[in-house]
């Protein structure tokens, strides 16, 4: 019944799809593994890990870091609640009213984020203004700017996260603590908030990620500050370096291990019972070794196992050997260039038209251009003896 | 105002006052304080002159229109005539944000049908949450990948030169392939999940109908599937269309040398340019803009907006 086996080219597509999903992650991380000073694949110089050392020596980094998690943590304290009492009041008004409030409560997630974080920095710096604040207040302090401006839309992503649940609350359990004689209040904390709980937890998770990772917003609020993101946007504007690819790792490496987990969590959750009637049949050994999970993880020690491989081996000597080669080439071209300056001169077809300049021909069109048809020995790539098979034996 | 009264009355009974009072608080700081006033505030400042802190609320700090005049006749640039510049900006960057919005639509639909569709149980929700890995990782870290990807020494140039499709490394990044690439890339989630949440309460049933009384596949997806699925090409459409319009990492890392996008101009009049009212009203045309755009499509269309967001 399958669709997939009904057109071929569905699996295909569906495999393609992945491969632009996950293609330039790939690559990002396996640029951290090259000692070439440049983020690339090709040429390949040297395993090394030396980017991951000069990643955590960046003391702005890590600063940014820090700052990072203290907006995230506020963000979570504030847009959680905020986005729960949304999504309850939405749940407790008319269709009619229902519809409107909905649109203004989603309004902020289509809101271009560059427009919420420069609003958010003029109404703070006005009501500033408007009470002589000093400039030291927190009407001026990116921290305190950059959660308002966030926990503006994060609230509404928390709030879908609790409408969802919410629209399997079974209110008569509500009714049932209130007939038993709970107060409202007692109703809210020891019914509705306990239903909630597992809600409660990915909206945090999912605000924390969402505030982790803006830059739309906070680049305006942030001010004189830093976040982990603006810092890092401001090294991929100066200049590409692969120890940003060596940031791209560890995130993907943590991301990799979070969908593992919740993915394990959330199967453990539902199928308790199936997997209790199951494990009775086949053994569990086999069970275990055949959840994909267990597949990707054990990959996932593969790599941890490999890149802490690479920590202990000494790239050293082969990027010696590649910078050897880089001046040999250098050294070679030079001398090619001295060679086809000098040999003009000497041809007796030059002097037919004298150059007024006295330069011997020296600035001749042609003659300092590197791809002569007689140089065609000279590889097109800077480093082109670096990929043969013989000079990477140094490096492992 | 009784009516009122009363709503806050049964709110209070309904939920107990603690709670009530907590809901109402939480909701309407977020509302007034974090998205309404902020947003009064910029459109008032856009209507200022661009005054040192001292003057702020002096005799000289009165209402015009000159942000928006700049807009369209600025004077130091252009002489005084329109405004070319800007204006040509922000018509290419909606230009470009339609161009991103429909690769994202034809690229999404066939996975979001095949997902919803074709896959089930443990394999769905292992391609879904393989979907939504890769957004888990920072957006300036997908640019960063796809300047790498993308590079005159990058994967795409290297392969491409290697098969002897292309002899010498293409410009990937001055001709804003690389942009639109990675600007397509980073709100594929937002296309999808409105789409996959359309078609999967589609009833198999109805393909299967169409396709017994001989309809073709194109047919069923023309016919069927596509017109079910209307206010989730919608929404999603509108949220990658809106994204897109106001991306700013993106363009900054991405975009060629040459080429300008509107927030770009927005940041520069915040930061280097020191003027904020002008970046107010500039904040304000884009916002206007996308959302009369928005409007307009959704009428051609005529998908009403209570659809969106579903």
């Amino acid at each position: 019944m399958s669709n997939l086996k009904a057109f071929p080219t569905g699996g295909l597509y569906l495999l393609l799809f992945f491969l632009y999903l996950f293609g330039p992650l790939v690559v990002m991380v396996v640029t951290a593994f090259n000692s070439s000073s440049f983020p690339r694949i090709s040429p390949w110089e040297c395993l090394t890990s030396d980017w991951f050392f000069k990643l955590f020596a960046d003391e702005t980094l890590i600063a940014g870091l820090g700052n990072s998690l203290i907006i995230g943590i506020g963000v979570v304290l504030v847009a959680v609640p905020v986005g729960l009492a949304a999504a309850i009041v939405l749940s407790q008004v008319g269709p009619h009213l229902r519809s409107v409030m909905y649109a203004v409560f989603i309004a902020p997630i289509l809101m271009p984020g560059v427009v919420i974080g420069l609003s958010t920095l003029i109404f703070w710096d006005r009501l500033g203004t408007f009470f002589g604040a000093a400039y030291d207040s927190f009407f001026y302090n990116g921290m305190f700017l950059t959660i308002a401006g966030q926990v503006t839309f994060i609230s509404a992503y928390s709030m879908l996260v609790f409408l969802s649940r919410l629209q399997r609350f079974d209110p008569t359990l509500t009714e049932a603590a209130l007939d038993m004689g709970a107060s409202q209040t007692q109703a809210f904390v020891k019914v509705l908030l306990p239903f909630m709980t597992p809600a409660i937890l990915s909206a945090s998770v999912l605000a924390f990620l969402a505030s982790m990772e803006n830059y739309n917003t906070t680049v305006f609020t942030i001010v004189a500050e830093s976040t982990f993101t603006t810092v890092l946007a401001q090294k991929v504007r100066y200049g590409l370096d692969p120890s940003i690819s060596a940031v791209a790792v560890i995130i993907v490496g943590v991301t990799l291990v979070g969908a593992i987990i919740f993915e394990n969590y959330n199967r453990f959750r539902t199928h308790k019972e199936a997997r209790a009637a199951a494990s009775a049949i086949v053994p569990p050994i086999a069970r275990f070794a055949t959840n994909p999970l267990v597949i990707i993880g054990f990959v996932l020690v593969c790599v941890i196992g490999f890149v802490a491989w690479v920590g202990t081996n000494d790239s050293s000597v082969c990027e010696a050997n590649i910078e050897q080669m880089k001046r040999e080439y250098q050294q070679e071209q030079l001398e090619q260039q001295r060679n086809r300056t000098t040999a003009p001169a000497s041809e007796p077809a030059a002097p037919a038209s004298p150059p007024a300049n006295g330069g011997g021909g020296v600035f001749a069109p042609g003659n300092l251009a590197p791809a002569q048809p007689e140089q065609e020995e000279a590889p097109a790539s800077p480093f082109g003896n670096v990929f043969a098979p013989e000079n990477l034996q140094g490096g492992n | 105002m009784r009516e009122i009264g009363r709503f806050f009355s049964g709110f209070a009974s309904r939920n107990g006052l603690p709670v009530a009072i907590y809901l109402l608080v939480a909701v309407s700081i977020w509302i007034f304080v974090l998205v309404v006033l902020p947003q009064l505030t910029m459109f008032d400042f856009s209507f200022r002159h661009n005054l040192p802190p001292p003057k702020i609320g002096g005799p000289e700090d009165v209402h015009t229109l000159e942000q928006y005049r700049y807009f369209l006749m600025g004077n130091e640039i252009t002489g005084g005539g329109v405004n070319t510049l800007d204006i040509a900006v922000l018509f290419k960057t909606l230009v470009a944000a339609v161009f991103v919005t429909i690769i994202d639509l034809v690229i999404c639909y066939p996975v979001a049908y095949l997902l919803a569709q074709s896959s089930q149980g443990s394999t769905k929700r292992l391609l879904v949450l393989a979907l939504i890995v890769p957004f888990w990782v920072n957006e300036i870290l997908r640019a960063f990948a796809f300047r790498i990807l993308f590079g005159s020494t990058g994967v795409i140039n290297g392969v491409g030169m290697q098969l002897g499709l292309w002899d010498a490394p293409i410009d990937f990044i001055g001709e804003n392939v690389a942009l639109y690439a990675g600007l397509a890339y980073a709100y594929i989630l937002l296309m999808i999940f409105p789409l996959y949440n359309a078609i999967e309460s589609l009833d198999r049933n109805q393909i299967e109908a169409a396709r017994d009384m001989g309809a073709s596949w194109a047919q069923v997806h023309r016919r069927v599937v596509i017109p079910y699925a209307k206010p989730g090409i919608a929404s999603g459409s509108t949220m990658v269309f809106m994204l897109t319009a106001g991306a700013l990492a993106a363009p900054q890392i991405l975009g060629g040398p040459s080429s300008l996008w509107f927030t770009q101009i927005i940041y520069q009049w915040f930061n280097s340019g020191g003027n904020w009212p002008r970046g107010s009203a500039y904040a304000v045309i884009l916002l206007a803009i996308c959302i009369m755009f928005v409007l307009l499509v959704m009428r051609v269309f005529k998908v009403s907006i209570g659809e969106i967001g579903r």
